[in-house]
Parts: C-alpha cells; sequence; structure tokens
C-alpha cells in the first residue's frame, strides 16, 4: 500500500463514519458549493500520516481514527472560569453545538453575529464569498487536510461581522457534556475597515475538537484574541486559524494551553496590506501525558510589515512541547520586520522539546531573526531569589511565570492578562509536585 | 551576631579544599573587613554563608544569632536576617525589580510569622529607599539587573538590602566595577544601615572602600583562614606595603 | 555577459552594480587541461562498477561491497525535500570513470607524473613538489609543511611527502592504494560512519567511488604536517566520486584541508563524495574545505552538482572534531558535514561560510548528535546570498535522553545583497533532556549600507567595501580557518560576490 493510498484511505474511513460527507450538501446553498469545493480538495490529499514532513513531531492517528476516543470529563472544582470578571457578550456551545438558552442576545452595537446555519440561507449573505476561501488559501505551500475536512463537515459556528467597536468583547465558551463526541466548528469573522473587536474563546468543547477560525481584518480594522484550551486532561485537539490582514491592521492572538493529551494549534497569517501587524503568542503548560503542538506560518507579502511569533512552553513529567513556526517574506516585502522566538523550560529529564523554527527570505532589505532555546530553571536566578528569602517553590514558580512573561505581554488589555497570569499562578501551584495533579 | 568557628569547606565536585579551620566572630553593630589577596577564600567564604550550591562543609559551625546557619536553605538563612550582597548580581529577565522585592520582603515576613506589607505601603516603602540611592522609578520597572550598569547592579543590592532590613550583612567585593561617585553613593547607603543591631562584614581587595565604609575590625585571609586581625590600620599597612610582606611575618 | 536584471534602489546602488559587473565573471580556474583520457563506457550498470574495481586492481571483498551499493542504490530515490530546484539527473548520460592516459602505469614517483598533470596543478597554485607551503602565501614563521594528494577526475596522481610522513607513522595517501596496501584498516572502518544505505548520494558513490584520500594517524601521534586533498575535474561529462577515509587513533591529531575546482562547461557535472572520519578517545581532527567547484555563469549554465556527505564520528571519550568550511563553488550545494557525539565529553564544531551568487542554490548546514554526556556542539553559520541564488542553512541539534549536562549554540546569520535571492533558515531542534542547554539564534539582513559608506567615505571604493563589510560578517569563520586557507577564502570571498553589490 503506497503512503498516498493509506491517507486515502483514512480519509474514507473518517468520512464513512459521519451521517454524511459534508456538512451542509444537502442544500442547494453557496455553503453547500463551499462544502462540496472543500471535500474535493481534502479527498485531493487525504489525511495526514506519520511521515509527512509537517506531522514530524506529531502522530495524527488519533486525530485520524473515524470516532474520537473517550475522554473524561474534568472537573473543575469550582474554580471561576477564564475571564469571569470581563464583560462581555457570551456565546456557548455544548458538545459542539450552540445552545441560545445559555448565551446572551446577540446583539450589540457595531457587530452582527449569526449562526452558520441560518446564514446558509441567504443567498447574499457576507459569508458566501468568505466561507472556506481563506482556508484553501492555506492549503499552500502545506497541506492541512484536517482544516480542508473541518470546512466540508461543519455545520456550526458563527460568522461575526465588525463595522464598528463594540463596545464589549465577544465571547465563546464551549462547554462539555459528552464523553466521547466529536465538535466541528467553523467561525468566520470580518472585521471590516476601521472596524475593532476582542474576540475570546475558551472550554474543552469534546472529546475531539475540530475548528477553523476564518479572520479577514481590514485595511485598519483592528483584531484582538484571546484564547484558553480547555484543561481536560484527556482531550484532543486540533484547531486552525486562517488570518488576512490589510494595510495598517492589526492582529494579534495569545493561546494558553494547559493540559490535553494531544493539542495541534495551527496558524496561517498573511499581512496582504502594507504597514500591517501580525503579533502570535502562546504560553503552554503541560504535565505528564501532554503533547502540544504549535505550527505557525506568517507570510509578509507587503511592505513595512512587522510581525511576531512568541512561543514559550513549560514541560514536566515527559510532557512534549513541539514549534514549527515560519517567517516567509516574499519578493517585494521590503521594510519587514520579523520576529520568532520559541523557547522550552524542561522541568525535569523526562519531557521534550521538540522545534523547527523556519526563515524563508526573498527580499533583502528585511529585518529578521529567530531563537529557540531549551534547558532547565537557571540555578543561579533560583540561589538568588532564594538568598532574599524566597522559598523554593515560590522562587520557581516566579521563574516560570518570567519564563512565560514575554508572551503573556502579547496580550493588550491588562485585565485578561491578569485573569491569564492567575491562572497559570494556579496551575503551577497544582503542579508543583511531581504527577498528575489536574 | 555571627560566630564562626574551624570551618573547613571544599568544592563539591572536585577535591578542592579552600577554607581550612576558618574563625571569626562578629558582635552586634560591628563592621568587619575581610582583605586577602585572590584565591584566599574570600568570595567562598561568602557563597558558603548564604547557601550556595557547590560547596561541601566537611567541618566546623557558623551561628547567627545562636542558630546554626549551614544546615539551613538559603531562604531560610535570608529570613534569619543574613544578607549577601552579590560581587556579579545576577540577572533575571522576566522579573520585574518591584516584584521581586516585595516577594522577597513578604517572603521573609511571612517566614518570620509577620504580616505581609500591603501593596501601598510597599511602594511608600520603595520610593523613600530608591530616593536616597539615586534609584529612578524606571530602573524600578525593568526586569532584575538586567541591562543595569556595574554601578545601577551594586545599588540595587543595596536597595534590596534597605528593604529587607537584615541583621547579619556581608559585602562581597561591592566596590569592584565602581568610579569614586559610584562608591561614595553605595557607601553612604550603607552607612545609613549601621546601627547597633546590624553588623557587617565587608570583603574587599582594597582599602580604598574602608575609606568609606570604616570598619571597627579588619582580618587578613589567606589560604583559607583569617591570618591577622587587627584594626582599621591594618588595611593601610596592606594599602601601603601589600600582601606579600605581611604574609611572609605571618608565616615566619 | 548578460546584464543582472536587478532593481537599483538608489544612484550609490546602480554605480556599484555597473563598476562591479565589468569585473565579473572571474572564475580563475575555469580553463581545461588538454590531455588525452581513457574513460568507461557512458552510464551506469554492474558492468561499470567492476570495471572501475578492476582499473583499482581491487581485491574480491571491495568489488562484493561496491555492487551490494549498488544493487541498493537501484531502488532508491533520490532525495527532493532540500530546497534546490534542478532538472532531472540522468545518471546513465555520464561517465562514472576518467583517467589520463597517462597514469595507464602508476607513477612510481612525482618524477615520472606527466608534466601536462603538474603543469596544471602549478597553475591551480598547488605545485606538487615537496614545497613547505601552498603557492601564493607568504611564509609564515618556522617551517610549515603541507602534504598534498592530488586526485584528478577519478585517479589520485601523486602524494606528496608520503616518505616523511610515514617515518612518524602516518599513513596518507589514495584510498585506492590503502585499498590494496592496508585492507585491514579500510575493512575495519570504511562505511562505518557513513553506511552503505545512509542516502541516495553516499551510496552511490559506495558503488562507484574512484578514488580520494586515505589517512591513519597513529596513537599518540601529532601529524608533522598539515595534509591536504586538491580534487581537480577536468573531463567533460565526467563525475567525480572521491571517497575519503580518516582515522585519529587515541590521542592523535591532525589538520586536514580541501580544495577543489573545475573548468568551466557548458553542462552540469555530478559530484557526490563521501568523508568519513573516525575519531577515537581524546584525539581531534580539523577538516577545512574550501569548495570552489565551478558554480556555471551568470544565467545557471553550467556548474557542478555537489551532492556530498561528510560525516565525523567521536568515538572515544574527549574526542574533538571540528569542521570548516567556505563554499563558495558550484551550482547546486547539498553538503551537511555532522558530527556524532558519543564519547562522553567529546565536541563537535562547525564553522561555514556559504555564498550564492547569480543562479547558484546551496542547502548546506550541519547535525550535531549528542549521545554522550557532557558533549558540548558549535554552529557557526554566515550564508550570504546574491544575485538570484538561493541560500539555505539546514541543521539538526538533538540531545538524547543520555547526553546528559551537553551544551549546544548555534548561530545563523545570513546576508542578502540585491531583492532577488533568497536566504533561508530551517534548523529542527530536538531535546530529549533537561540538564542540557541548547540555544539557537538566527538573523537576516541586508548589506549595512552604513557601513559600507562608512568604508567608502575613508577612501575604498565599493567593491573593497563590500569584500571587507562580509569578510567582517564571515570573521568567526574565517578565523577558524588554518592559516593558508584562510587568507585564499578571503580573497574568494571578495571573487564571489563580484557582480553582486546592490
Amino acid at each position: 500500500m503506497t503512503i498516498q493510498q493509506a491517507k486515502a484511505d483514512a480519509l474514507a474511513a473518517r468520512l464513512g463514519a459521519g451521517a454524511e460527507g459534508q456538512g451542509g450538501s444537502t442544500q442547494q446553498s453557496w455553503l453547500g458549493a463551499a462544502q462540496a469545493a472543500a471535500l474535493a480538495r481534502v479527498q485531493g490529499m487525504g489525511l495526514p500520516g506519520k511521515r509527512d514532513e509537517y506531522w514530524r513531531y506529531t502522530d495524527p492517528s488519533t486525530l485520524n481514527v473515524p470516532k474520537a476516543l473517550s475522554a473524561a470529563l474534568f472537573d473543575n472544582r469550582g474554580e471561576p472560569r477564564p475571564f469571569s470578571a470581563v464583560d462581555r457578550l457570551k456565546l456557548v456551545f455544548v458538545d459542539g453545538v450552540f445552545d441560545p438558552a445559555q448565551s446572551d442576545s446577540l446583539a450589540l452595537e457595531g457587530i452582527e453575529i449569526e449562526r452558520l446555519s441560518q446564514a446558509a440561507a441567504n443567498p447574499s449573505h457576507w459569508a458566501a464569498g468568505l466561507y472556506g476561501t481563506l482556508e484553501a488559501r492555506g492549503q499552500t505551500p502545506v497541506e492541512r487536510p484536517f482544516a480542508a475536512l473541518n470546512t466540508a463537515q461543519a455545520d456550526e459556528g458563527v460568522l461575526i461581522r465588525v463595522t464598528g467597536k463594540p463596545s464589549r468583547p465577544v465571547s465563546l465558551i464551549y462547554l462539555r457534556k459528552s464523553v466521547d463526541c466529536d465538535a466541528i466548528l467553523h467561525h468566520l469573522i470580518k472585521v471590516e475597515s476601521g472596524a475593532e473587536l476582542t474576540l475570546l474563546e475558551n472550554g474543552p468543547a469534546a472529546a475531539r475538537l475540530s475548528k477553523v477560525m476564518e479572520v479577514e481584518v481590514a485595511d485598519k480594522g483592528r483584531f484582538h484574541h484571546v484564547r484558553t484550551q480547555g484543561r481536560d486532561h484527556d482531550r484532543r485537539a486540533i484547531s486552525h486559524i486562517f488570518a488576512r490582514i490589510g494595510a495598517g491592521a492589526l492582529f494579534k492572538s495569545f493561546t494558553l494551553t494547559a493540559n490535553g493529551r494531544l493539542t495541534r494549534t495551527e496558524a496561517f497569517i498573511e499581512l496582504l496590506g502594507a504597514d500591517s501587524v501580525a503579533h502570535i503568542a502562546g504560553a503552554s503548560v503541560g504535565d505528564g501525558d501532554f503533547h502540544h503542538d504549535d505550527t505557525v506560518f506568517v507570510t509578509h507579502a507587503a511592505e513595512r510589515c512587522e510581525s511576531r511569533q512568541v512561543y514559550k512552553k513549560v514541560l514536566k513529567n515527559g510532557a512534549v512541547g513541539v514549534f514549527q513556526g515560519k517567517i516567509l517574506v516574499k519578493q517585494g516585502a521590503q521594510k519587514t520586520d520579523g520576529y520568532q522566538i520559541s523557547q522550552s523550560l524542561l522541568l525535569d529529564d523526562d519531557s521534550q522539546f521538540l522545534a523547527k523554527p523556519e526563515l524563508e527570505i526573498y527580499a533583502d532589505d528585511v529585518k529578521c531573526s529567530h531563537g529557540s532555546t531549551s534547558g532547565a530553571i537557571d540555578d543561579t536566578a533560583l540561589y538568588y531569589l532564594r538568598s532574599r528569602g524566597v522559598p523554593l517553590k515560590q522562587a520557581q514558580s516566579l521563574l516560570v511565570l518570567a519564563f512565560l512573561a514575554e508572551a503573556i505581554a502579547e496580550i493588550d488589555d491588562e485585565a485578561i492578562a491578569e485573569d491569564i497570569r492567575g491562572r497559570l499562578e494556579a496551575w503551577l501551584h497544582r503542579h508543583e509536585h511531581a504527577g498528575n495533579g489536574q | 551576631m555571627l560566630e564562626i568557628k574551624n570551618l573547613h569547606v571544599k568544592l563539591a565536585d572536585e577535591d578542592k579544599v579552600i577554607l581550612r579551620g576558618l574563625d571569626l566572630s562578629i558582635g552586634a553593630g560591628e563592621v568587619h573587613a575581610i582583605m586577602g589577596p585572590n584565591g584566599s577564600g574570600k568570595s567562598t567564604l561568602s557563597y558558603v554563608l548564604s547557601g550556595r550550591e557547590g560547596y561541601e562543609v566537611t567541618d566546623g559551625s557558623a551561628k547567627l544569632l545562636g542558630e546554626e546557619l549551614l544546615e539551613m536553605e538559603p531562604e531560610a538563612r535570608a529570613a534569619a536576617g543574613l544578607f549577601l550582597a552579590f560581587q556579579y548580581p545576577v540577572e533575571i529577565p522576566g522579573v520585574g525589580n518591584m516584584t521581586f522585592l516585595r516577594t522577597a520582603l513578604n517572603a521573609q515576613r511571612k517566614a518570620r510569622g509577620e504580616e505581609e506589607v500591603s501593596a501601598g505601603d510597599f511602594l511608600k516603602l520603595v520610593r523613600e529607599k530608591a530616593k536616597t540611592l539615586k534609584i529612578d522609578a524606571e530602573m524600578l520597572k525593568r526586569p532584575v539587573n538586567v541591562g543595569f550598569s556595574g554601578g545601577e547592579k551594586k545599588r540595587n543590592e543595596i536597595l534590596q538590602m534597605a528593604m529587607l532590613e537584615p541583621k547579619m550583612c556581608i559585602l562581597d567585593e561591592t566596590d569592584s566595577g565602581l568610579d569614586v561617585d559610584a562608591m561614595k553613593l553605595v557607601s553612604d547607603g550603607v552607612n545609613a544601615l549601621r546601627d547597633a543591631g546590624r553588623s557587617f562584614l565587608v570583603i574587599t581587595h582594597y582599602q580604598r572602600l574602608l575609606d568609606h565604609i570604616k570598619p571597627d575590625v579588619v582580618h587578613i585571609m589567606a589560604a583559607g583562614r583569617i591570618v591577622k586581625t587587627g584594626g582599621p590600620e591594618l588595611a593601610l599597612e596592606v594599602e601601603n606595603n601589600g600582601y606579600a610582606d605581611l604574609l611572609a611575618e605571618v608565616q615566619a | 555577459m548578460a546584464a543582472v536584471d536587478m532593481e537599483v534602489r538608489d544612484g550609490v546602488d546602480r554605480e556599484t552594480i555597473e563598476t562591479v559587473q565589468a569585473m565579473s565573471g572571474s572564475y580563475k580556474y575555469g580553463w581545461a587541461t588538454d590531455i588525452e583520457m581513457d574513460y568507461a563506457p557512458k552510464g551506469l550498470s554492474e558492468d561499470i562498477v567492476r570495471l572501475i574495481s578492476e582499473k583499482n586492481a581491487e581485491p574480491e571483498w571491495m568489488l562484493e561491497w561496491r555492487l551490494a551499493a549498488y544493487r541498493r542504490w537501484v531502488k532508491m530515490e533520490e532525495p527532493r525535500w532540500a530546497m534546490l530546484h534542478y532538472p532531472e539527473i540522468d545518471y546513465q548520460d555520464q561517465y562514472y570513470y576518467a583517467k589520463p592516459k597517462s597514469m595507464a602505469v602508476k607513477p612510481k614517483s612525482l618524477d615520472e607524473v606527466d608534466p601536462k598533470l603538474l603543469a596544471t596543478y602549478e597553475k591551480l597554485g598547488i605545485p606538487l613538489k615537496e614545497q613547505y607551503i601552498l603557492a601564493g602565501v607568504e611564509a609564515p614563521e618556522g617551517e610549515r609543511k603541507v602534504a598534498v594528494d592530488a586526485v584528478f577526475d577519478s585517479v589520485s596522481v601523486g602524494t606528496t611527502f608520503k616518505a616523511e610522513l610515514a617515518k612518524a607513522g602516518v599513513i596518507f595517501c589514495s584510498i585506492s592504494e590503502a585499498v590494496r596496501e592496508y585492507p585491514d584498516l579500510v575493512k575495519q572502518y570504511l562505511g562505518t560512519v557513513v553506511p552503505q544505505s545512509d542516502n541516495f548520494f553516499a551510496t552511490l558513490n559506495s558503488a562507484v567511488f574512484s578514488d580520494g584520500s586515505f589517512v591513519y594517524i597513529p596513537k599518540g601521534t601529532r601529524c608533522p604536517m598539515e595534509l591536504s586533498t586538491y580534487f581537480r575535474i577536468n573531463a567533460e561529462n565526467t563525475g567525480q566520486f572521491e571517497r575519503t577515509l580518516i582515522i585519529a587513533d587515541e590521542g592523535s591529531y591532525v589538520s586536514y584541508l580541501e580544495g577543489c575546482t573545475a573548468p568551466k562547461r557548458d553542462t552540469h557535472q555530478l559530484h557526490a563524495a563521501v568523508v568519513e572520519l573516525v575519531i577515537l578517545k581524546d584525539a581531534e581532527v580539523k577538516y577545512s574545505t574550501v569548495q570552489n567547484w565551478y558554480p556555471g555563469d551568470e544565467n545557471g549554465k553550467g556548474g557542478i552538482y555537489n551532492f556530498v556527505t561528510k560525516r565525523a564520528d567521536c568515538r572515544g571519550d574527549n574526542a574533538k572534531v571540528m569542521w570548516t568550511q567556505v563554499e563558495t563553488g558550484s551550482a547546486i550545494t547539498w553538503k551537511y558535514p555532522s558530527c556524532i557525539l558519543r564519547g562522553d565529553n567529546s565536541q563537535g564544531e562547525f564553522y561555514s561560510i556559504a555564498i550564492a551568487n547569480n543562479a547558484q542554490q546551496a542547502d548546506t548546514g550541519t547535525k550535531m548528535i549528542h549521545l554522550g554526556k557532557n558533549t558540548k556542539s558549535r554552529i557557526v553559520s554566515k550564508g550570504i546570498s546574491a544575485g538570484r541564488a538561493q541560500n539555505t542553512y539546514r541543521g539538526l541539534v538533538s540531545m538524547h535522553p543520555k547526553a546528559t549536562n551537553s551544551r549546544n549554540y548555534t548561530q545563523c546569520d545570513s546576508l542578502l545583497i540585491g531583492d532577488k535571492c533568497g536566504a533561508h533558515t530551517v534548523p529542527y531542534i530536538e531535546v530529549k533532556n533537561n540538564s542540557s542547554r541548547v540555544e539557537h539564534e538566527a538573523t537576516t539582513s541586508k548589506v549595512d549600507e552604513d557601513q559600507l559608506f562608512y568604508c567608502r567615505s575613508r577612501g575604498m571604493d565599493e567593491e573593497a567595501a563590500v569584500a571587507l563589510v562580509v569578510n567582517g560578517f564571515c570573521k568567526d569563520v574565517l578565523q577558524a580557518l588554518p592559516m593558508e586557507f584562510a587568507m585564499e577564502a578571503q580573497s574568494l570571498v571578495a571573487i564571489s560576490l563580484e557582480g553582486s553589490v546592490g
């Protein structure tokens, strides 16, 4: 059996497991057409194999299998959920299905919010030309079969069009009740010229989550994104962000990942207009059976753009952290300022850091750099802190938080950043001792 | 205050003996200076007292106010009142100077069963102390010692000393890398902290620091031991004649 | 000469480009030697493998080894993961063996070598006399001798200073001679660092290698002089497949230099070499390369396809290896000199300058495989891209679970000259224990206009200014070269960049 055949078979098995190949295919709608195109895309690729260069450090097999593997529900022991202190418009999904009863009214000044399934009925909906378009762009130079599969199969998600400056962030909350459900969510966000949105996401969503978010930020638009991926230990998740950024626009995304048997977080960001800015950051903390993979691809296709990728991983008890990141500077994208840092702090000898930080540059008047380091906590810094009276555990926590600080600094809103810091501190406190406390 | 008896120390990883039966006794409110040539074990003494890894105590004791220091974790020694101003203060990227100071202060207070200092009181206190050391607000915001000049680092050490109010302060070659103005600033900071309940051990290579911080007792250290003890005049003797004559005299 | 298609940003740049273009195309070693050759028939088959073995009068075991490699190679696919674009290579459309007719009977000494061949090396600045230093370089303090093995197409022409080296117990000869004279050593070590199955090009080399150098440094011996091999491809449509094996026995030391050139030809020529270094306990090897194969013309016509597998195995504790390379030639460079740090406390270093101008493409770097405790590695890579060239650093740093307390430091800098070229960095970092520390830093920038201006304001012309600035950029690596090569490399850096300033 050839490798290609194995990939095609894996896809066939996965498609066979669903009620049908594609989500909205029963409708003669723009959504149906886009999903049929996506299905053709993924059929041309098959599902990833272990030998694929892009899956070098992460085994895709549990994402490939037809049905989600069972994952125990997580008890957060009454701890406040993320962003609970933030005034926000809440949209709640349970096991991947929108729950109007738990959600706020979708009305908010300067913004239109709609469910994907409802929008499909409107033939002249703004999403008609956009759904699946950014995902399709993101299929070169590297194939992302799970994203195409998501586009083909999704029948849930929100479409958000921002025309002004809404007074509150929009918050997507993914609750989970089932131990073995798959969830497929596909969101579409369009930030119109000069508009501004802060989007928050939190929660585990499902035993196995596939999520795609397509984000278009028009000229001078501003998009802030902060998410925490649910602390459920057993869950598996693959999510993609595809973003297209216009002139003078801003895109900022931060992700906190704590726990999770398998998390692959991909981002494909194109800076298409001059003077635009994209910052993407991640902090992840893993203890034990934890495999976390950040795969990031930033393309500079216009002049004077700035991009930053900041990824920090704290790993213990055999946890594995993966970073694959690339800055691509196209010919003509002069005066590019590109920066990428990926670092891991290994708290013991069992943990692993696997990284492939790449630069691919076709313009000369650029300033691009990347750095990557791996090591243990600095003994000298630890001793210095202790000599000033800080107890060992506290000193370690302080240094771990200092290590993560550069990633958290990418969150503009100080209250949200403080929320994230608090969650990290709590996590570190719980995981001070060896073992697998949640 | 500090009572060191027959202290023997070797490197943990190598068979190199550094301290060979050192005795030292410092009373409350006293300022002692230790001088000595390179490699005599001066810095090792400060590291061993503060609990740095890499050294093995093979014999002897060091008691602070009657409590055995050598068995304690570094943070417990700090809580007990010991403070080492480092020769090479450590840079800690990502940890703000203020966070560092406040964490340390509250940790020590907690260890001693005292109440934590409120954010407001802390801020007031740190601003006041920083001002006398000419440490500006910007420096307080920066990560600990990162990007600080040599002089700024040493001033920062003294600021920590002023904030933490230790009982026994060890200054390890605090004068190294300082120009005359910076040395005066640092010395004034130290002198302002002198009182009847606080003792100092000033480790230095040169006599010039002792012009600013006047010692009560001067010790000469060589080959891991105190070989001579005297008054401030001993430091001048070293300054004028060097260590060679003095050591020759001791060995004779 | 074709005008270089390049956008010009300001007046200074245009003037520079014109000045430098006027001097371009100055590959110094592009002439050919007119000499009668014996060729094996074109193409590759078992018969050709047998013929090469027969020409070298090899024992049966060597032939069997080659045939095993050939049979494996037939089933392999050419790797395509590098950032290199070139048309499919027709492995049947080349000669795998070419030998000057005058070498039919192996000369007994250098005096018997065909004067045409001696003149060739003389002209290349490598006279095959037992001289003290390479030509064109002033004599440094004291007496420095360099022994040379000269390889011309498929055969070794001669090796200097053999007798003097033999006195110290050092064996320095062609690999074909070693197969006959020192079969036990060759059998014991050949293919143990780069196994036959390693990769497509190494397997090909294992089947068809014709000559190359062999070095053995006995226990506790410091090699009394620098050793060097000079490779020359002369014949048309002919591939060169040399194989080098260096064994540094316990406590020994050797510094080895390698140089390579080829005539200007319109067609691409294949070079697929394998270099194996075996470094035992407490031994140290320094291996320096100045690779100056014909790079092709401004439009990418002609030039050598250079696919090389080089690897050092630090088998014993405290073994040390240092790779230094200056890669200025070849149309395609595919080369990753690597270090297996097996012994505890062993050390690997890799210093590289890779310059790609015009239509050249380079994909080069290193692998540092840390297996032993307290192992250290250092990588300093300087890539310079100009014209329409593409230059990629590709590297792997791997810290195995048992390689505790190990260190790696990697610095990869790329310099871009002109807006049509590319510079890429593809490092793989795999850390599997926490007492080891890995640091990787990479930067990409353009040649600094302020530095250029500063140099010019002090009276340098722009070409000199660029050469100076680029040499400054490469300084860390140039310093790692033996003196003889450092000076040659410096001027090579300048020559390679002619016609590139922007």
